[in-house]
């Protein structure tokens, strides 16, 4: 034998079997390379795989391959090509031990498949939770709206009592009976935002605002808020950061104060501070480090992921008020503006929350003049008229046209005339000459909104100049916009505050 | 000594639909939850009992899962007496193209008995199921969990019934 014959002797035919079986699939011969058979056995019972040989009794093909199969033989796994050859007395089965090589592709087709169906699973898995989110979004938004309506009847209500003559007791149910009100109009705020952030309907507005004197409200603010829990609150900030900045300020205002909120929530002694430092400055941009820190409870390290989540609050034995959506309406937020909170904290001892934000900023601007704006709007007490005006209020919940009717009347402004029908507005709008239309947007036939835009499309200038105030449940800015647009020169959301309505409504007034 | 009465079945279907598994269960009536791919093909013995006096031996070809259906090797279907073709309820990709799956499976496998099973059925909610497979007209002969070994048996069993009774 030559040395190449030796070779090949040694490294392939020693994974190369050679069996010989007549057409009964009785073992005729085997070189037993590494599958050790009987003569006279049959095939089959070697492993099912053989019974195979039988297809070869009825196929016209002289040979037939298969390719990787798996043979257990003797408790050892061969995984081998397997070649049978049709013969004139039988079956030629060659077999090729390729079990090193297939282990290699094995390993190769596991990691490949896992990879698939793990990024499968994972995008079914946010399909669903998207699923879920929207389902719970459309909830919250429903829910929210269907209370919006008895609250403002609730608030109207207290309203009204208030303005008659009470006792002591009598006042200080009347304060609770605001205070609690007034919480839970919050709360269907937060509701609100949290469910917009999640939905992606919330938009940022962004602007040019005075920076300082956000932060001079909010020291006002929480100062007495402070104050009022035997807190101290301080604010600093840094003198090198723009006073003009340009970006969402009611948002800001809302992160500032829901983080300051929470710290006063959380705080029994000490003081909750905000401080507002520069990062850096460059061009027309500048990074600032907003940082609010409390002496509180703190927060243990296992649980702060979790505070950031909706409806979580971190002391569930002690229960503290508030939905617990404020962490959560936050961390929303600031993922709008590109940025995130993050939060230090040792238990016992307090809690800093910081986020950075970058914001443009106008140098032009830094030495303009600051107009500070005296009052929002009109005080009705100090609304001087010497006649009344005609008022139409469209309204089709009868409790909230009772309070609106009697509220209005009592400023003593008006003659006010009532309709609950979405259908009966233009007639009587052009059967009479008013100067302003109080009016619901969700009204039985036709719509307030579409009311409108039906007036200012009227030819006559005296019709279609009408001042409307549009009054809805629906809180999401894009139908407060949608509603503007369609010529509704305010909108108030319910649960609305009387007094806030009433001024509004005067401030479209002819004087 | 004579060859029992044996028929060859194809277990064909998209990559991790549980395949083995299903086979593993109605064989030794055993589950893990750990993925193996099996790559080409193993083969299983089970001698299934179709009444009091008489059994059949059916060897199982357990193959290994492709996504496309094509590229079966034509060799593992020669012979084959029955073909089940398994999807995996929890994952839509397993069985959202199945009627073309299965057009390609019945050429490639003329005239033999196909059947159409979904399995882990235990990840699912059966209804939500149900009205997917309606909606994209897909129609199912068992649905199976071989982690359960919900409808395993019953389902072999009835396949082997069915390729006795053609013999």
């Amino acid at each position: 034998m030559t040395k190449l014959e030796q070779y090949k002797e040694q490294y392939v035919n020693q994974n190369i079997q050679f069996i010989v079986i007549d057409f009964d699939g009785v073992i005729v011969d085997s070189d037993q390379t590494f599958m050790k058979l009987n003569k006279g056995d049959y095939i089959y019972d070697v492993h099912p795989f053989f019974t195979s040989f039988s297809v070869m009794l009825e196929s016209l093909d002289e040979t037939i391959t298969y390719n990787c199969v798996h043979l257990d033989h003797l408790q050892k796994e061969f995984i081998t090509d397997v070649k049978m050859i049709k013969k004139d007395n039988g079956i030629l089965m060659v077999i090729y031990d390729l079990t090193d090589h297939y282990i290699s592709y094995q390993s190769i087709a596991q990691a490949r498949n896992e990879s698939i169906i793990n990024s499968e699973l994972v995008i079914l898995k946010n399909i669903e939770l998207e699923e879920r989110e929207r389902f719970k979004n459309a909830f919250i938004q429903n829910f929210s709206h269907e209370l919006r309506n008895p609250l403002t009847s609730i608030i109207s209500i207290t309203s009204v009592i208030e303005g008659t003559d009470l006792n002591g007791e009598q006042q200080r149910m009347v304060n609770f009976l605001k205070e609690s009100n007034l919480n839970l109009r919050l709360l269907l705020d937060d509701i609100m935002s949290i469910s917009m952030i999640s939905s992606g309907r919330l938009e940022l507005r962004n602007k040019v605002f005075n920076l300082y004197q956000l932060l001079e409200l909010v020291q006002f603010t929480y100062k007495t808020k402070a104050a009022q829990k035997s807190l101290r609150f301080a604010l600093d900030y840094d003198e090198k950061i723009p006073e003009f900045v340009e970006g969402d300020r009611l948002r800001l205002f809302q992160i500032i104060t829901n983080l300051l909120d929470n710290a006063l929530k959380f705080s029994k002694e000490g003081t909750v501070a905000l401080s507002v430092q520069l990062n850096q400055k460059r061009a027309n941009k500048v990074s600032l480090r907003f940082k609010i820190s409390d002496e509180g409870v703190g927060i243990p390290s296992e649980r702060i992921d979790a505070i950031f989540e909706s409806f979580s609050q971190l002391n569930t034995e002690d229960k503290h008020e508030g939905s617990g959506l404020g962490l959560s309406i936050v961390k929303g937020l600031l993922e709008l503006m590109d940025s995130s909170i993050k939060v230090e904290s040792e238990l016992g001892k307090g809690a800093t929350f910081y986020f950075d934000l970058g914001l443009k900023f106008q140098m032009d601007l830094a030495s303009s003049p600051i107009v500070k704006k005296t009052a929002l709007s009109t005080s009705t007490s100090k609304m001087r008229t010497d006649r009344k005006y005609k008022l139409l209020l469209v309204e089709d919940d009868e409790r909230i046209q009772t309070v609106l009717f009697k509220s209005l009347m009592d400023t003593n402004f008006f003659f006010i005339d009532l309709v609950n029908d979405g259908a009966q507005v233009l007639e009587e709008v052009i059967n009479n000459s008013y100067e302003i239309i109080l009016m619901d947007v969700d009204l039985p036939n036709v719509q307030g909104d579409h009311i409108t835009k039906l007036i200012r499309d009227f030819p006559f200038k005296n019709i279609k100049n009408i001042p409307i105030i549009g009054i809805t449940a629906s809180a999401f800015e894009e139908n407060i916009n949608d509603y503007l647009n369609k010529g509704m020169n305010a909108v108030v959301t319910k649960p609305f505050d009387l007094q806030e309505l009433v001024e509004t409504v005067l401030k479209f007034l002819k004087k | 000594m004579e060859m029992q009465k044996s028929k060859k079945i194809v277990i064909l279907g998209h990559f991790g639909v549980g395949k083995t598994s299903l086979i593993r269960r109605f064989v030794n009536d055993s589950f893990s939850d750990n993925y193996k791919v099996t790559i080409g093909v193993h083969i299983t013995k089970k001698v299934v009992e179709i009444n009091a006096n008489e059994t059949i031996s059916l060897i199982i070809w357990d193959l290994e899962g492709t996504d496309e259906v094509q590229m079966i090797r034509n060799s593992y279907l020669l012979g084959t007496h029955g073909v089940m073709f398994v999807f995996d309820a929890s994952r839509p990709s397993t069985f959202q193209n199945i009627n073309e799956d299965l057009k390609i499976v019945a050429t490639k496998a003329q005239g033999i008995p196909l059947m159409v099973v979904g399995n882990k059925i235990d990840l699912i909610i059966l209804n939500e199921l149900q009205t997917q497979l309606k909606t994209n007209s897909i129609e199912t002969n068992y649905l199976t969990s071989a982690k359960t070994g919900d409808s395993v048996n019953e389902m072999f069993t009835q396949l082997a019934s069915l390729l006795n009774d053609q013999a």
